[in-house]
């Protein structure tokens, strides 16, 4: 209790300092105009707010009076009360300030009172002033509340990291088709991106490419899963001569980078007969996938040896020992393995546009997406486009909420428990 | 316990010469012509059906040694001598091409069929040492494992075999055998010029890494500058998104923070939308017509577009920040873990000793973080080394210059190599700068091996 009281008398002379210069801003010049004979010349706060004479023009001096307001109510008697009025003032402060400054073009604009278009730069530190005092303002009073200012910072990054996705589905029930449009919210709403994503299959064929990767992904996702559990259970339980050499072969053959290599499976996968068709993304996505096993075997390392030894001893073979014992406690680990090998051949559009070239029938989504967007497309199918990755993200990202505990586990190598 | 008695044969398991040379000493007839004649030994003792299975493996790589593989081993060291020609056919009275060799295919199998010996010579000794075993336990007066009884064993004591096999497989074909290919392409001329099957490429030494190294000054000059952005690149993506990261992750651990599991969603999603999918929607929403740039015009902040992918300087800002954009939302999911390990007391004396939250985040936070994820912090660096996605989605490596050898001014060592080998079809190049990635990689990797220990604690952990 005695620190809160310190904390309010502390903060209270930069708070009431913030108070006083707010409409104190409302003086100083905010807009710069240039008159046609060519002066320029300042225009106060004030006269900016009533130059369409709009009400909400008037919240800034309104509120810039407020917080003078209840400021000398706070220098009179610093109660939590006054300092909760206070945050209310420099919120409204603030946002006003910010709609003024997004708005201020297409008003000045309208009110025709500035020979040319306004920009940005156009306002002058008076307004600058006023933005930065109710931010700091308010910055003071949450603090002086021992509030945590972490929840705004954390709204405005969640805003700025949801925003690009927000837009996206919007712009996959756009009406309106072309690609860039000069607004946001799109004019008319419609699901006809959707039903044409589906139907029209003579240029693009969507529903083949989903049913390609649906495909391509749930064999590989069976066979990887079965080889890295093949794999980590020989690497984490079984000595045998060689097993050192194993690892460390396949330690440095992952460290090449993929691309490089890309032109040679294309070769080996044509010298067999199988380029240009779906078998051949399952076996190059599955011998990819066995490589990533070590997750897996560190998760076979954590299950006790003594287990396994027990069974010995009651004369149940390796086998019997991987069917009866490993395999039953390593569920979180197999649906780990099925999800992100099942991911792969989803978001994959390196490899399959070198295997498959041209031969469009044969595309995942990746790739057909990607093709959309190439620039004789893009003004044609680019609501459809954002159609189609809102299908494949949509399925991607719940499967992934779902294993990002294990996901974390892999990556650190299990240094991170809890 | 039959094993136990198998594994005793006497010969030295550790060196392949001294167990062949212990083999040879001490077998008798039989096991002798088995050097020459797989699985004889095996035959003798009665072993049949699996004697005859190594036999059998013989006759079948020496049938695909002469039938197949020696008309590509046996150019091998010119990669082919005779191109692809036009002859005058006499009977049909135009000139007919004639399929000259085929330099890629050479190498390709000859890569193969190397592979392929060096597994024969494994099930080549493989074979005599069970021709010895025969031989040894028939010596002994014991009785011979039946096939039905080796079979057995696969479950159990040899069980890795038949776990390991098909995965070596697969892995063979597709990373170990394309890996060497392209290893050797660096040492050839395989470039546009020398395309097969029309034109052949051959072995040019050294000659591709001096080009890398000043022989050619345009290569050279690009390789150093490409280098250099790469390594500009993966410090700052690396240690932005790091410390970014880190703070996001304290902001939402922060006690006095309600919702964290609504809080760290928000940030989850955006790394489960596939990347290429976020990455393409981010080169459209910054591209010069798009969202943004429409704008940031109509509120008046600028008059012309601003150009975030297509200009040089204002590119590179733009990949650092969209990355920050993929990346924040990773470490924050990869650290929040570790933050909540750290031990409560710390901070506890800390604010008693009136120290400020900053101080707290430099003196305590920082540290401790560094120290428990220096191998997830190089990890991350090699990743960044090789971040294809963010690079070719966004900009595909432009702006491109003039001055640069088929490159960017955005790009980095692998999105070079892919240009090199999927546009200009400039594969020696490509390879051997893939070489060099390699090596950049597989050094940091070391690094993180040693200090990580896991190799050590593996056996601790049981």
């Amino acid at each position: 209790m005695k620190k809160r009281t310190h904390l309010l008398t502390h903060t209270l002379i930069p708070l009431a300092l913030a108070g006083v210069l707010l409409p104190i801003t409302l003086l100083l010049p905010w807009l710069r105009v240039v008159g046609e004979e060519g002066f320029v010349f300042a225009r106060t706060g004030i006269n900016l707010l009533l130059f369409d004479r709009g009400i909400l023009r008037m919240l800034p001096l309104a509120i810039g009076a407020g917080v003078a307001l209840v400021l000398s109510l706070t220098l009179a008697r610093p109660t939590r009360m006054a300092v909760r009025l206070l945050v209310v003032a420099f919120a409204a402060s603030l946002m006003s300030g910010i709609y003024l400054l997004l708005s201020a073009k297409p008003t000045a604009d309208a009110s025709g009172l500035l020979p040319a278009p306004m920009m940005v730069r156009d306002l002058q530190f008076g307004f600058w002033l006023f933005l930065v005092i109710a931010l700091a303002g308010l910055a003071l009073a949450l603090m002086t509340l021992r509030q945590p200012t972490t929840y705004i910072i954390l709204t405005a990054m969640a805003a700025i990291w949801l925003l690009p996705i927000f837009w996206l589905l919007i712009t996959s029930f756009r009406a309106e088709s072309g690609a860039y449009t000069t607004y946001i919210i799109p004019k008319g709403w419609t699901a006809d991106n959707y039903v044409r994503l589906w139907t029209e299959t003579e240029q693009f064929n969507f529903p083949r490419w989903y049913l390609n990767t649906l495909v391509v992904a749930i064999i590989t996702c069976i066979l990887t899963t079965t080889l890295v559990l093949m794999v980590s259970y020989a690497f984490s339980r079984l000595r045998f001569p060689s097993r050192r050499l194993f690892m460390n072969l396949g330690l440095i053959v992952a460290m090449f980078p993929g691309f490089m290599s890309m032109i040679a499976v294309y070769h080996i996968l044509k010298a067999v007969g199988l380029a240009k068709s779906l078998v051949s993304l399952i076996l190059v996505y599955t011998g990819g996938g066995v490589l990533g096993y070590t997750i897996a075997k560190g998760f076979f390392d954590t299950i006790p040896r003594s287990l396994d030894e027990a069974a010995t001893i009651d004369g149940a073979t390796r086998n019997t020992i991987f069917w009866k014992i490993i395999l039953p406690s390593s569920k979180p680990i197999v649906v780990y393995s099925a999800i992100t090998s099942f991911i792969a051949p989803w978001v994959d559009f390196v490899f399959v546009s070198v295997i498959m070239k041209d031969d469009y029938a044969n595309y995942t989504v990746a790739l057909g997406l990607y093709r959309m967007l190439e620039r004789e497309h893009i003004y044609a199918y680019f609501t459809r486009f954002c159609a189609g990755a809102v299908m494949v993200a949509l399925p991607i990202t719940l499967l992934f909420i779902k294993i990002q505990k294990f996901y974390v586990e892999g990556v650190t190598g299990g240094a991170v428990k809890g | 316990m039959v094993q136990q008695t198998i594994t005793r044969t006497g010969a030295p398991k550790r060196g392949f010469f001294r167990e062949l040379a212990h083999i040879y000493r001490h077998g008798d007839g039989a096991t002798k012509l088995s050097f020459l004649l797989m699985g004889v030994g095996c035959i003798r003792r009665g072993q049949i059906l699996k004697g005859l299975m190594y036999l059998a493996c013989q006759v079948l790589f020496i049938w695909y040694i002469i039938e197949f593989a020696w008309q590509y081993l046996s150019k091998l060291n010119t990669l082919g001598t005779t191109g692809m020609q036009r002859v005058w056919s006499e009977e049909r009275q135009l000139f007919v091409r004639t399929p000259g060799d085929n330099s890629l295919l050479i190498l390709l199998f000859s890569v193969m069929s190397l592979l392929l010996l060096a597994a024969f010579i494994g099930l080549w000794r493989a074979s005599l040492r069970s021709c010895y075993k025969a031989q040894v336990l028939s010596q002994q007066g014991k009785k011979l494992p039946t096939f039905a009884e080796d079979l057995r064993t696969l479950g159990n004591e040899r069980f890795h075999m038949t776990l390991l096999t098909m995965p070596s497989l697969m892995v063979i074909a597709f990373t170990v055998l394309p890996t060497v290919f392209m290893v050797l392409l660096a040492f050839t001329n395989f470039d546009a010029n020398h395309q097969p099957p029309g034109n052949m490429f051959t072995w040019v030494g050294l000659e591709n890494f001096r080009n890398l190294f000043g022989a050619k000054p345009m290569m050279g000059n690009t390789f150093a500058k490409v280098l250099g952005w790469t390594f500009i690149w993966a410090v700052i993506a690396t240690f932005s998104n790091y410390i970014l990261g880190m703070l996001v992750a304290i902001f939402i651990n922060n006690r006095g923070i309600k919702l964290k599991g609504m809080w760290r969603t928000i940030f989850v999603i955006t790394i489960a939308v596939p990347q290429f999918v976020s990455l393409m929607l981010m080169s459209q929403i910054l591209h010069e017509q798009g969202p943004l740039n429409s704008l940031l015009m109509q509120l008046g902040f600028v008059e012309q577009p601003v150009k975030f992918l297509t200009d040089i300087t204002s590119a590179r800002i733009t990949v650092l920040v969209v990355n920050l954009w993929v990346g924040i939302p990773y470490t924050m999911l990869i650290t929040s873990g570790i933050l909540m390990n750290i031990p409560k007391d710390l901070y506890e004396s800390a604010s008693i000793d009136g120290a400020s939250p900053m101080r707290m985040f430099f003196s305590i936070t920082l540290p401790y973080m560094l120290f428990v994820t220096t191998p997830y912090l190089i990890t991350a660096f090699v990743g960044n080394i090789n971040n294809f996605n963010v690079i070719f989605l966004l900009t595909r490596g432009g702006p491109l210059v003039t001055e640069y050898y088929q490159a960017g001014k955005t790009d980095l060592l692998v999105t070079w190599l892919y240009r090199l080998t999927v546009d200009r079809q400039d594969y020696s190049l490509a390879s051997t700068i893939g070489i060099f990635v390699f090596l950049i990689s597989a050094g940091l990797s070391l690094i993180v091996f040693n200090l990580s220990g896991s190799s050590r604690r593996e056996e601790e952990f049981q």
